[in-house]
């Protein structure tokens, strides 16, 4: 067989006449390249390393306990070994879920602001609503998944450990909306904060810290409410501690009896009020900046 | 059906009026949008993205109200004048994802991306962080990436801005290229007259909001009744004589100018040359040139202005 030299040919432009998406197809794009961004997937080795050592923190130590529930457990003392609760555990993941939220969520929205792509976007098919939505879905995809993955584990594991695995499941399967409404609850505050104060931020260090600044210092307001004040403005201003309102909370998603100044019914209302509010912030911010 | 069209256009920033009831049309090949800063081309090209509500008229995007619908944009492509790439991704990655966004499959997308950089040049360059680019390849994948949707019109703001005489020259070539082989029309927001007259079909010149003029370039840059005659010797001799033949030259330098020249007045330029042994190096009509529309626009408003 005999081949002659190699050539190239040029094909010239060619049009595009296939399929053309709609809206969802078009929003979807944009939340891939969110969870891609989230994860630092196709990108170096040192966008990986904040995400993930985070995620793991949050997932690990649930994996870690049980584990060793099912090889030290059986041979100690039922009262010296014992997993969290799902309530409790969520109070533990809620800090490692916090710092990704506040190290991660800023690159959502901080570079597009600081290369002004936004301006591109404007240009495209698609509403300001359509990207921020999108976005926001993407960063809360990686949330709920890092939330719910530990509960998962010790739901799975609680399960499997049972004399009885099918009359557990029978007798405790509320568990397992339980624990997605709370997994769901601390995703969507902290997604909508964190986006929001990023949304003030080119650059992401400074959203970063502002995003702790925000928790960090009402915790301490809502500490000291609580320590030293009674009564029900003291209550009110308690609620700007987002951590203690998370954790009081999820306590009550789960039935869990707290004695706590204010309930956790009145905590899950404040944090689903305030999210809203933020929410809507977040929209009239990002209208504001994509179309300049 | 024009592409793009602006009726009764008025938009005002606080007490400034960008645009000022302007009405005009864009047609299909490439148009120069031409005017100084703050004439109102930029915020021109945003009420055609619908990024600006009007304050009155409509700007009408391939026979739709701008504002109607985003899907209007699925159909037009924008690269602003500023920078607006990521840095840390590269060109083929980046114009793929935007591909997507204008509503292009994923694998399509991706093929799309890579013709079209191979189209602008950047073939062999796509997979590098575009952080790592000079500005004309910047340039050139802002125009990639407006053109990877394969849209209908593209609107290039400035796409010329900060680019050395060599890399303007490239640039423009690949407009021409892209509004002639292409075939996606094309309107360049510029303030450089050289770049309309070089690149464009046809030109809408704004000035301070309001409309100056528009139609083809060739309009502009037609042949006029002047002559212009250069001679490389005996220049005097024969101004001396075409005066007393009746003509009035203006000399400057070894260049004279004839004005309003008729059939007759060239047999006696011919003649004149001829006899005083002048030598003649060029002799053409004059022409028009973008810069006259300004001046005499601009004068005759000055004019209008002094009289209302």
């Amino acid at each position: 067989m005999s081949s002659g030299p190699a050539e190239v040919f040029d094909l010239g432009y060619r049009g595009y006449d296939g399929e053309r998406t709609g809206r969802w197809a078009r929003r979807n794009a944009i939340w891939r390249d969110g969870i891609r961004i989230s994860l630092g997937l196709g990108r170096g080795v040192g966008a990986k390393v904040a995400p993930w050592l985070l995620l793991a923190l949050a997932l690990v130590p649930m994996v870690v306990l049980v584990v060793v529930a099912a090889f030290v457990g059986p041979a100690t003392n039922p009262d010296d070994f014992e997993l969290p609760s799902y309530g409790d555990y969520y109070g533990y993941a809620m800090v490692p879920l916090a710092l990704f939220a506040a190290v991660v969520a800023p690159l959502l929205i901080c570079p597009d602001r600081s290369d002004r792509v936004l301006s591109l976007y404007a240009a495209r098919p698609i509403t300001a609503l359509d990207y921020v939505g999108a976005r926001w879905a993407s960063f809360a995809t990686v949330l709920l998944a890092a939330s719910w993955a530990p509960e998962a584990v010790l739901f799975t594991w609680n399960v499997l450990d049972a004399k009885s695995p099918g009359s557990f499941l029978r007798d405790n399967w509320d568990v397992v909306p339980r624990f997605l409404a709370a997994g769901a609850l601390i995703a969507v505050v902290l997604t909508t904060l964190a986006l929001l104060v990023a949304s003030f931020a080119t650059r992401r260090a400074y959203a970063s810290v502002a995003m702790l600044a925000v928790i960090f210092i009402g915790s301490a307001i809502g500490g000291i409410a609580e320590e030293n004040f009674s009564g029900g403005a003291a209550d009110a201003v308690s609620l700007v501690g987002l951590p203690q309102a998370m954790t009081d909370a999820v306590h009550w998603i789960f039935g869990d009896e707290l004695d706590r100044p204010v309930s956790g019914g009145v905590s899950a209302l404040w944090l689903v009020g305030l999210t809203i509010v933020l929410a809507a912030w977040l929209v009239r911010r990002t209208n504001r900046l994509v179309r300049g | 059906m024009a592409l793009l069209r602006a009726h009764e256009l008025t938009k005002t920033f606080g007490s400034v009026r960008a645009l000022d009831g302007v009405d005009f049309e864009i047609d299909e090949g490439i148009t120069g949008l031409l005017g100084s800063n703050g004439a109102g081309k930029s915020t021109s090209l945003k009420l055609f993205l619908g990024l600006l509500d009007p304050d009155s008229g409509t700007a009408e995007v391939l026979g739709q109200d701008a504002r109607s619908s985003p899907d209007v944009r699925a159909r037009i492509g924008y690269a602003p004048e500023h920078d607006c790439l990521p840095r840390n991704v590269s060109a083929a990655e980046f114009l793929a994802y935007m591909a997507q966004v204008s509503g292009l499959p994923r694998t399509a997308a991706r093929l799309r991306a890579s013709d079209v950089l191979r189209h602008v040049g950047l073939f062999e360059e796509r997979y590098r962080p575009m952080e790592t680019y000079s500005t004309g390849m910047k340039q050139r994948v802002k125009l990639a990436q407006a053109l990877v949707h394969d849209p209908v019109i593209a609107l290039l703001d400035e796409p010329t801005a900060g680019l050395d005489p060599l890399g303007r020259r490239e640039m423009l070539e690949l407009i021409r290229r892209v509004g002639g082989e292409f075939g996606i029309s094309i309107v360049i927001s510029t303030h450089l007259m050289g770049d309309v007259e070089r690149a464009c079909d046809s030109v809408v010149v704004l000035d301070a909001g309001r409309l100056l003029r528009s139609g083809p370039v060739s309009g502009f840059t037609e042949e006029t009744e002047t002559l212009e005659v250069e001679l490389l010797d005996g220049a005097d001799a024969v101004v001396a004589a075409l005066r007393g033949r009746g003509l009035e030259p203006k000399l400057d330098g070894r260049r004279l100018t004839l004005e309003d020249v008729s059939g007759e007045d060239y047999d006696t330029l011919r003649d004149v040359i001829v006899d005083s042994g002048a030598v003649l190096y060029r002799l053409a009509p004059a022409r028009h040139s973008l810069a006259d529309v300004f001046t005499r626009d601009g004068a005759e408003a000055t004019r209008e202005e002094a009289a209302s």
